[in-house]
């Protein structure tokens, strides 16, 4: 064990760099969001938990947090579900497997912002690969989906796992591969289902990774809003608008910042409530390993 | 289900997954060179390739293109490196701790990296005006290093958590310093997670995009803001040009990645839940 004054030295460089940098802006910007603080505000004032009823209050924001509801639950379980399902098919060694799994890590690489890009010149009716294929059979092409009604937010959806489900399958294949091969011989002398292998095999020792990689990807869909600006800017109407890009307007666009920062801090509300659980989860499961 | 009916399903699945993945970047590369389908006749015509977009004397989608690559490449290298050392040293100091709420300060730092830019940009921007960084190659890395440096002690935290003491702690008692164990005994075992661990940051560093938004305004500017600039300001802007800046602004990070593949096997989230 180290002593304290080794302690201190370790931690006073990254804490040179957290305190002005994370610590205090993050501070602060809980406690502005009580205020009327702004860049462009002389003489910010008190108006206590008024930012909060007034943004809780809007209809933008209130369909924002319904969307972002649908799209986090929505993109969070494909992702999870595809990425096992590809690191389960990657699991045992085979000639090539090596540059099929950066293929599969490729889309992950591309920045939100060139995601957004990338896609909206896919879905072009006449040069895009979206309507390339019923062209290609003869049939008239298709026009845009992110300008339809009732489609948009699918495809927001299906573009966010595009770009996220090879994440998953990167962070979830190591912990696939720590599964003891005895475990999987023993399933299949048991004559296991798929289904039974992936709840008596896979889900008991995956299942706090499984925990982890999720968290990071629902902190990275409810916060989305990136991809959402190049794509839609959030429309039709407010069907793809995210708390995150609410959140951007307000105080990039309009130059509302308390409704930006208040906004912000809803979404880190709900990041903390999942964190949350996270971590009892987590601690939960290990009092009972003490315990047994 | 048979063993070779196991393994054509297995090829086949894994085949359509490549497929989904590379034909968006395949469809972005060919129309990069103008190839490009006309899909309004039956069946759609496709236009002959060009090289103009990559040998065009105004530089890739605009004149500052290079700059920018240059700019995003040395400030991600510098960024990942700083958050390494300092992450490391911390990570180090918490998995060779014991007090109470240790554990809970680990899952913390996760949480932590999933706060949004967004909920404190504007302080850091004044944070970074009273220390006369911003708009400054200082303020970004500075800035970009504290955003992921949670993240970034998180992982480094179940690399070190896992390595065995007992051989440091006899060199502690035969009067090693912590520099020295730090150096000959620590370091080269967590060489590998930490190279993995780079890697993935200097991806996250590549594609920040709030970040440098508010902190920059003309002296500094990164791809993905200028990929956004153009895309918002010029909302005409030509498919094959930006076809032809997203693939050179990818290129370097699908090399990085194929080299080191080997490497990036390394990584894991996984060791931090037996803490």
């Amino acid at each position: 064990m180290l002593t304290t004054r080794q302690r201190l030295l370790l931690l006073t460089p990254l804490g040179l760099v957290l305190a002005p940098f994370l610590f205090w802006p993050a501070g602060f910007g809980l406690a502005a969001s009580f205020t009327n603080y702004g860049p462009l505000q002389p003489d910010p004032h008190w108006v206590g938990l008024g930012n909060y009823a007034t943004i809780l209050g809007n209809q933008q924001f209130r369909a924002a947090a319904l969307n972002s509801a649908a799209f986090t639950l929505v993109t969070v379980a494909a992702e999870l579900a595809i990425g096992l399902a590809l690191a389960y098919l990657l699991r045992e060694p085979f000639a090539g497997r090596g540059l099929v799994q950066v293929a599969l890590l490729l889309p992950w690489l591309v920045s939100p912002i060139a995601n957004g890009v990338l896609w909206h010149f896919l879905f072009d009716q006449r040069t895009g690969l979206y309507s390339f294929l019923p062209a290609l059979l003869g049939h008239a092409p298709l026009p845009s989906p992110l300008g339809l009604s009732g489609l948009a937010m699918p495809v927001l959806m299906a573009v966010d796992v595009w770009r996220m489900a090879p994440l998953a399958t990167f962070l979830l294949a190591p912990g696939l591969a720590a599964i003891p091969p005895e475990r999987w011989e023993q399933a299949r002398l048991d004559g296991l289902s798929p289904f039974n292998r992936l709840r008596h095999v896979v889900l008991p020792s995956l299942a706090p990774l499984l925990a982890t990689v999720a968290l990071l990807l629902i902190g990275d869909s409810l916060g989305a809003f990136d991809t959402v600006l190049i794509l839609t800017g959030g429309g039709p109407g407010t069907q793809t608008l995210t708390p995150g890009l609410f959140s951007y307007q307000q105080a990039f666009q309009v130059n509302n910042w308390p409704a930006g920062a208040t906004s912000a801090w809803l979404i880190m509300a709900a990041m903390g409530v999942v964190g949350a659980i996270y971590v009892l989860a987590l601690h939960g499961r290990d009092g009972r390993r003490r315990d047994a | 289900m048979t063993h070779r009916a196991t393994h054509l399903v297995r090829v086949a699945l894994l085949g359509l997954a490549v497929l989904a993945s590379l034909l968006p970047l395949a469809w972005t590369a060919l129309a990069s060179f103008r190839v490009l389908p006309d899909n309004t006749q039956a069946p759609p015509s496709w236009t002959p390739p060009q090289l103009d977009n990559y040998t065009g004397e105004i530089g890739i989608a605009e004149p500052t293109f290079v700059q920018e690559l240059v700019t995003t490449a040395t400030l991600s290298l510098a960024t990942t490196l700083l958050t390494l050392a300092l992450s490391f040293l911390a990570a180090y100091a918490l998995a060779r701790s014991r007090f109470r709420g240790r554990s809970l300060l680990v899952q913390g730092c996760l949480i932590a990296a999933c706060l949004p830019v967004m909920a404190y940009i504007i302080p850091l921007s004044e944070s970074l005006r009273l220390a006369h960084l911003e708009d400054t190659y200082l303020g970004l890395l500075l800035a970009q290093t504290a955003v992921l440096a949670p993240l970034a002690v998180y992982v480094l935290h179940g690399y070190l958590a896992q390595l065995s003491i007992e051989m440091e702690e006899a060199a502690f008692l035969e009067g090693a310093s912590l520099g020295q164990v730090l150096a000959a005994m620590v370091l080269p075992l967590a060489a590998p997670g930490l190279a993995a661990t780079g890697l993935i940051l200097f991806v996250l560093n590549w594609n920040q995009f709030l970040v440098p938004l508010v902190l920059t305004t003309s002296q500094v500017k990164t791809l993905p803001v200028a990929m956004s600039d153009f895309f918002t300001f010029e909302r005409e802007l030509e498919w094959p040009t930006a076809a032809a800046a997203l693939i050179v602004s990818l290129l370097p990070l699908a090399v990085l990645v194929t080299l080191a593949h080997r490497l990036l096997e390394r990584f894991t989230l996984a060791p931090n839940s037996e803490t």
